[in-house]
């Protein structure tokens, strides 16, 4: 387990939920879309304090997972709510306890700006879905255009100790790791993107 | 889709104008007409980076992520780097550094809608 991201996100946990009321609000519609979408079993990576699970579609079987054992603790009152089968465990996506091709689906909501290692991150999720299966990712990244990228590079190790990095290049990380790219959608600027790839046959 | 929702279209409004008058005013507080321009230049985008990292978290717990975070500190940055080049030739009252201040703000809003207007969408 790597204990300093444990740390570093138990410490966020205090004040996750009011950093978070206004994106997650913005964002609902375009969550709600994509988590539509939610089929067959679901592994949810980096649940946090569950702000999403009101987003879930209904009667789904679904895993969530986090590293941080404070914002699971508060992901576990919202997931009571939920009326569709969810289990939320603690664990580090670099080490996880599922056996290869366990899932249908997998989908992350602003996960891989945070995994310290995104590729082998996106490799041990390539390894616990099925072939074929999809990964559904909301994510923000860096951005290719000026001024934006530049703004980016300059938060990214302000805001890193205590939240994520703002400049990662996802989509590339996801190919990297071996999946098939099927779809980039721009949410904001070319920098929040839903991300639709599959695992290889 | 573009952003239609009032709630969230006034508060990109309102986070950038009161930034941009922010980063105005400490640019004014700090730089004086002792400074040369470029270093008045240079202290005046320091100080708007600095009250952008004060104020951010606000606006993004109320309206949003990087819809606000993006345009939020390119205002900061812009409109203290303006304020502190004319404060180091001249005195602004405090009514045209609010309603400059502001008026980059809203700019730089405009800005960042047209190009979400170009980007959003299929990228591939």
């Amino acid at each position: 387990m790597d204990s300093s991201t444990r740390k570093k996100w138990d410490f966020s946990a205090v004040f996750y939920d009011l950093m978070a009321w206004g994106p997650e609000r913005r964002w609902a519609p375009r969550k709600r879309e994509l988590f539509s979408s939610m089929h067959g079993k679901v592994l949810f990576v980096a649940v946090g304090t569950g702000q999403d699970i009101p987003f879930f579609p209904p009667g789904r079987d679904i895993t969530g997972i986090d590293i941080s054992p404070r914002m699971l603790a508060k992901a576990r009152e919202r997931a009571a709510r939920y009326s569709g089968s969810l289990e939320l465990r603690e664990m580090d996506i670099h080490a996880l306890e599922f056996a290869d091709q366990s899932f249908d689906q997998v989908v992350t909501s602003c996960t891989f700006c945070s995994v310290p290692d995104p590729v082998a991150g996106l490799v041990a999720l390539r390894r616990v879905l099925k072939p074929g299966g999809e990964l559904s990712m909301f994510e923000h990244t860096g951005s290719r255009v000026f001024p934006f990228n530049l703004m980016l590079d300059v938060m990214t190790p302000i805001w890193k100790p205590i939240g994520p990095e703002m400049n990662r290049d996802t989509v590339t990380n996801v190919k990297k790791a071996g999946f098939e790219i099927r779809q980039v959608d721009n949410v904001y600027l070319d920098v929040v993107k839903i991300i639709i790839a599959t695992s290889p046959e | 889709m573009m952003e239609r929702r009032c709630y969230f279209l006034a508060g990109d409004v309102l986070s950038n104008a009161v930034m941009g008058a922010a980063a105005a005013w400490l640019a004014a507080a700090l730089v004086d007409l002792s400074w040369s321009m470029s270093v008045g230049m240079f202290a005046g985008m320091l100080a708007g980076m600095g009250t952008g990292l004060l104020l951010i978290p606000v606006f993004v717990g109320l309206f949003g992520a990087m819809e606000v975070m993006l345009p939020v500190m390119l205002t900061a940055m812009l409109s203290g780097m303006v304020f502190g080049m004319v404060c180091a030739m001249q005195t602004p009252a405090l009514p045209v550094l609010l309603i400059g201040g502001g008026t980059i703000g809203i700019l730089v809003l405009l800005l960042t809608y047209a190009v979400n207007a170009v980007l959003h969408g299929k990228a591939s």
